[in-house]
């Protein structure tokens, strides 16, 4: 009996999310004496395997196929699947993303798999699992429970944390095949992101601009805040909207969950569908010219005041203490 | 082409909820339409306009539901049709996914829009469940819906950027809010909508969902913060201090 994780890969690297359901997996496995077991889907997937082994699988999957260079949900789901049918595991956990968000309700429905989607915790039971999470715009905590196996369950990003714990992994390649004739979206193009340096559902730092921010110059003075930091680039909806800032730094209900060491909302209202993707941050920085803007009840330090004031002061600052 | 929309009704998390002995306690006068289903909706509307088309809807829910469905009509969908099912019934994404698989099955479907979630509880798995039962290809969140011919394109958002696909009904798209703002009704679409067909039936359950909610809980409270008011400069610099020496995360 195993629990098994799936590992995301982006921008050629394992997601440090999927390395913290890895970890916290290995915990759950050793309490209940299961094996802990995870699968890499991916073109050059066995690149990985020394990673993932880092982290404390037991086994490792591996799917190697062309396909899976792009995101696409037709073959992801199949892949999936067939591991599943073959592991058989008690629970299947990934950590939350838009590729993994795609798939979650189609894989459920093809296994007959109870599933929760984007619980911040979670633990087995006799039956299958009981976790929480935040719903209603993350208003609130739902206590839920699942019964079956396996039962999918997908994690929120920060949920745990990513602790190394090396095993001599058992590596199992297992091949791909995948029905052409079937109806499924085509491919027409992949438009990326000019979004920052710095992935945002990784970073550590985040500066993240709304509304406030209303032309190039302020974009300007987030960059360079973002930059002395070495933070990646959030945003409102209201910036996407405009075009000023691109929709993968969206965070929020609708855009990204985050949860770093410190968040900068700068010119913010800290409406409660963007609050949903970052509340839970460490530190909390609100910069706004409104002292009632809703933000600062979840600031750690708010400041009251104009951001085009506040940042080029803030920027030399943090730049002579980073020194 | 005709598009088919799943809509929800969700309590609306702009009026006052509170959670009393682990149960969510809001005003039921006070349920709306889902947000993203709103924009499912739209994207119809706007694509029917330009090349023609017709739109249906489908609600599972409670009595109150047919509510939401005249908001959807008042719009400008053609016809609803609501399955029933009892106040007290704790759904899942999958029990509702099956309901609608099976009036789908009854009625046939061309293009079948969601929405990217439901607002009440954000789970984001009925589109893609009911993709799966029927047998359709299928896109999720998606940021742009256009109509070529017989085919749609779809501009996905994902993870590090957008993903345009193209898929030819039957298919189902969920959409993300960031595709547009939905019209509001007008006086004349509300009148209009009284009179559009809206079949109701009794909804037959199929049997307790596999996933359930124990319990609501609020958030635990985030420590009160510190503001920081004054000449700029000054609390520019007092940050860069409180960051560095307090919460030592510079
Ligand atoms: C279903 C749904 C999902 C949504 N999902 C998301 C989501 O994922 N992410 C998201 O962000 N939003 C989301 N929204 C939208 C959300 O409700 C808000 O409309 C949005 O977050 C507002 O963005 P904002 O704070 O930048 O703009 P505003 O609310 O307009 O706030 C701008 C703020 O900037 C301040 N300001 C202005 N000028 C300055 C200045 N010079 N210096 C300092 N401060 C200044 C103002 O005082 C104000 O507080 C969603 C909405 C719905 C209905
Ligand atoms: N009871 C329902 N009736 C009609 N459509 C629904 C229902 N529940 C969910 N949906 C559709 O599925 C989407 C995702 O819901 P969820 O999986 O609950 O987040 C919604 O935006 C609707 O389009």
């Amino acid at each position: 009996m195993s629990i098994l994780t799936y590992i995301g890969i982006q921008g050629g690297s394992v997601r440090r999310a999927s390395l913290e359901v890895l970890s916290q997996c290995r915990k759950l496995a050793a309490a209940q004496g299961l094996a802990v077991e995870a699968v890499l889907i991916h073109p050059q997937a066995s690149d990985f395997v020394a990673q993932v082994q880092r982290y404390g699988a037991q086994k490792v999957y591996t799917v190697e196929d062309p396909i899976f260079e792009q995101h696409l949900n037709a073959p992801l789901v199949g892949a999936l699947a067939a591991v599943i049918e073959q592991a058989q595991p008690r629970v299947v956990a990934l950590a939350s993303s838009e590729a993994v968000k795609d798939v979650l309700g189609a894989l459920a429905a093809r296994l007959d798999a109870p599933a929760l989607a984007d619980v911040s915790s979670f633990e087995l039971t006799e039956a299958g699992v009981r976790a929480r999470r935040p719903v209603l715009a993350a208003k609130f905590i739902a206590r839920v429970e699942a019964e079956g196996q396996p039962v999918l369950v997908s994690v929120r990003a920060g949920a745990y944390d990513a602790e190394e714990a090396p095993a001599q992994a058992e590596i199992e390649a297992l091949p791909f095949s995948f029905d052409e004739a079937k109806p499924r979206p085509t491919l027409r193009e992949v438009i990326g992101a000019s979004g920052g340096a710095v992935d945002l559902s990784e970073a550590r730092y985040v500066v993240a601009a709304g509304r406030g921010v209303r032309d190039e110059e302020g974009k300007k003075l987030i960059d360079e805040l973002a930059e002395v930091l070495g933070a990646a680039i959030g945003s409102s909806r209201a910036v996407v909207d405009v075009g000023l800032f691109p929709a993968t730094s969206q965070v929020g209900q609708t855009g990204k969950v985050v949860s770093p060491d410190l968040y900068i909302a700068v010119g913010i209202s800290g409406a409660i569908q963007h609050a949903a993707g970052m509340s839970n941050s460490r530190v909390i920085v609100a910069i706004n010219k409104d002292a009632d803007a809703p933000i600062f009840n979840y600031a750690t330090y708010g400041l009251v005041g104009d951001l085009y004031v506040i940042l080029p002061p803030l920027i030399e600052a943090l730049r002579e203490a980073k020194g | 082409m005709k598009f088919s929309v799943c809509i929800k009704q969700v309590p609306d998390v702009a009026a006052p909820i509170q959670v009393r002995g682990g149960e969510l306690v809001h005003d039921t006068g006070r349920l709306v339409l889902n947000a993203y289903d709103a924009s499912a909706v739209e994207a119809a509307l706007v694509l029917t306009e330009a090349h023609g088309g017709e739109i249906d809807l489908v609600l599972a829910g409670p009595q109150a539901g047919q509510e939401t469905l005249r908001k959807a009509l008042a719009m400008g969908a053609d016809r609803a049709t609501h399955l029933i099912v009892s106040e007290e019934a704790d759904l899942d994404a999958a029990t509702y996914a099956v309901l609608l698989a099976r009036h789908f099955d009854e009625t046939g479907h061309e293009v079948i829009l969601c929405g990217k979630q439901a607002q009440d509880t954000d789970a984001g798995l009925t589109g893609a469940m009911l993709a799966e039962k029927l047998g359709l290809p299928y896109v999720t969140n998606a940021v742009r819906l256009e109509q070529e011919g017989d085919t749609l394109v779809v501009t996905r958002q994902g993870d590090t950027g957008q993903e345009v696909l193209a898929l030819t009904p039957p298919c189902l798209v969920t959409c993300s809010n960031d595709m547009n703002d939905p019209r509001i009704p007008t006086l004349k679409g509300i009148m209009q909508a009284k009179r559009k067909p809206l079949d109701a039936r009794e909804a037959d359950l199929p049997g307790a969902p596999r996933t359930r909610v124990l319990g609501y809980e609020n958030l635990p409270e985030r420590e009160p913060g510190r503001v920081l008011d004054g000449d700029p400069a000054d609390i520019a610099r007092q940050l860069a201090n409180l960051l560095h020496s307090e919460a030592k995360v510079v």
